[in-house]
């Protein structure tokens, strides 16, 4: 059952910058997507370079829903590593409606960005904490 | 397709319960009809088959199945709780599942055509379905609203996942809480995890628990005589306790049917354990149930009470059996702590963390005092990550799903996955499934 909202080319663009990085340019650390205001579309919201995981969460607004990637480092085994996670933003306070056509939509936006690793439902700030996206991140291999 | 108040649309939605029916316009909050799912009718013997069937205010068109001779249905909130002479009561779904469809079209064609004042025939529909349903079940909805109610276009939609949704998620594990049924859903990344999917008909023993409790003599009263309000004719006040003072109404001492006396006394429980009813956050303690303090309440026969630690009683079913009751019965339905790890147990483990971390609790059902509460308690004890998301809206909770259709069939990018009746007379039966497939894994 989906919404049947689709999927603007701008996101796909987006998601493809931050994964491989434009000339000249910093990449992206993360993205957020959102609903247009007619429930028609899924658009880039903001995408930034900022690395401080503050200013990602202050991007998550505290009744809206929205997605995100975001591009995860951590140290693994004395090397670097970095893997992409997908947040699904819903806060409780949200109008059900605005939760319906996110949860409705979800699908169609996930399907679209491949390479994703982890993937993670947020409803409050800690569920969506640095700790939280780490430990996701750094389980497995 | 007619155009309705300048909604783009105007879809409507269905959603069949056990106890009611509830149908409305998509876009809105609540469903403008809200009838029982029971319906009365009485059969005269006899009498000429041709015609003049006398409409009653609320009466259907369609006679329900079981007529050689004459039948009279009667539905909406004028059908089954007004007394009539010889009137029997009956219901077409048992455990959220339609069993007798032939009735199903005279409750639909009520809530639209004498509660919402509208013609069914001019809105695409989209009905709900629970996650047990079988494909000939779905596919004979379809038909009903293509071939009897000539609708424009039609979808079905799971329960549990809409529900799912209207909380905002993706995966979640639903628990549902009915009038007959308590259903536990895994529903991940949009679809059911059908392995996982446990349901059992804890309400009815609740109720049955409370009838119980009611009609038996508790520790300073005698057992209550459930008299429904219809067949009493007058009756004086009395002090809290003491024995009702009330005359039967001589007219009606012949024609009430058993069961349409069960149904009424089905209700009276069922207001008698929302009026007072509870259950204690912590498990049974006689001691916090006393401490709780008691509730006063009045039956039609003018008997009153002070219900004191008894009320709690009620609310306990829903999480344990007593001894002596499970030992006298084999095969009470589940309470919710094993149908949850029933649930869980059947699902992976890393599946397991994602679902126990959204608990979506819905249902009239679980609007019982007290029950989120203990459901959290209960889940904690196993599960320290539990986090429950139980709308505080009452009206989201009793028709979550319906509220989800709502929501969905008013989304102008969804027209575009509506079965329309063209699609349905080119491909048949097959495109239901094809179009909303059976949502599990």
């Amino acid at each position: 059952m989906s919404s049947g909202v689709a999927v603007n080319a701008g996101c796909l663009e987006a998601f493809q910058e931050l994964k491989l990085g434009t000339k000249g340019a910093e990449r992206y650390k993360y993205i957020i997507f959102g609903l247009n205001s007619t429930f028609t579309e899924i658009e880039v919201v903001t995408k930034e370079t900022q690395t401080s995981y503050e200013s990602f969460l202050k991007d998550l607004p505290e009744d809206e829903c929205r997605w995100a990637v975001y591009d995860v480092d951590f140290t693994k085994d004395g090397g670097k590593r970095n893997k992409l996670a997908f947040i699904s933003w819903t806060p409780d306070n949200a109008p059900v409606k605005r939760k319906m056509v996110h949860a409705s939509s979800t699908d169609a936006l996930r399907r679209s960005l491949v390479g994703i690793a982890v993937e993670i439902q947020g409803t409050d700030y800690s569920e969506v904490a640095h700790e939280t996206i780490l430990e996701k991140a750094s389980r497995g291999h | 397709m007619v155009n309705y108040g300048g909604d783009e649309v105007a879809a409507t939605v269905i959603d069949i319960g056990t106890a009611t029916l509830r149908a409305g316009y998509a876009g809105d909050d609540t469903p403008k009809a809200v009838i029982p799912t029971y319906y009365g009718y009485t059969t005269t013997e006899g009498s000429n088959g041709d015609g003049d069937v006398t409409m009653g205010e609320a009466e259907g068109e369609n006679a329900p199945p079981k007529s050689a001779s004459k039948v009279n249905m009667f539905v909406g909130n004028y059908g089954p709780s007004v007394w009539r002479h010889g009137m029997e009561i009956t219901h077409p779904v048992k455990n959220s599942m339609i069993e007798d469809f032939a009735a199903i079209p005279a409750l639909i064609t009520h809530a639209f055509r004498d509660v919402m004042r509208c013609e069914i025939s001019d809105h695409p529909v989209l009905v709900t379905e629970p996650a047990w349903n079988t494909t000939a079940n779905r596919e004979r909805m379809a038909e009903i609203m293509f071939e009897e109610f000539n609708v424009p276009a039609f979808y079905i939609a799971n329960t549990g996942v809409l529900n799912a949704f209207a909380a905002g998620k993706g995966s979640a594990l639903v628990i549902d809480i009915g009038r007959s049924t308590a259903s536990v859903t895994p529903v991940v990344d949009g679809f059911v995890l059908r392995k996982g999917l446990t349901h059992s008909g804890l309400p009815q023993l609740v109720e049955a628990n409370a009838q119980h409790i009611l009609t038996n003599p508790g520790a300073n009263r005698p057992g209550i005589q459930l008299l429904p309000h219809q067949l009493i004719s007058s009756k004086q006040a009395v002090e809290p306790g003491a024995a009702p003072r009330f005359t039967l109404r001589e007219d009606r001492a012949t024609g009430t049917t058993d069961t349409w006396r069960n149904w009424y006394e089905s209700r009276e429980v069922e207001d008698w354990v929302q009026s007072v009813g509870g259950v204690l956050d912590q498990g049974w303690n006689e001691q916090a149930a006393v401490t709780r303090g008691a509730r006063h309440y009045e039956f039609p026969t003018g008997y009153n009470y002070y219900f004191g630690p008894e009320r709690f009683n009620i609310g306990e079913q829903f999480f344990t059996h007593s001894a002596s009751l499970a030992s006298k019965n084999q095969n009470l339905p589940l309470p919710l702590p094993t149908l949850i790890s029933t649930s869980l147990a059947a699902c992976d483990q890393d599946l397991r963390q994602v679902l126990v971390g959204n608990v979506v609790l819905t249902g009239g059902g679980s609007l019982f005092s007290g029950l989120s509460d203990r459901l959290a308690n209960e889940l904690q004890r196993n599960f320290p990550h539990v986090k429950i998301h139980a709308p505080g809206n009452p009206s989201e909770r009793r028709f979550g799903a319906w509220l989800g259709g709502s929501i969905l069939a008013s989304l102008g990018s969804f027209q575009q996955l509506w079965v329309s009746k063209e699609e349905w007379q080119e491909h048949g039966k097959a495109i239901i499934s094809q179009r909303s497939p059976s949502p599990a894994l």
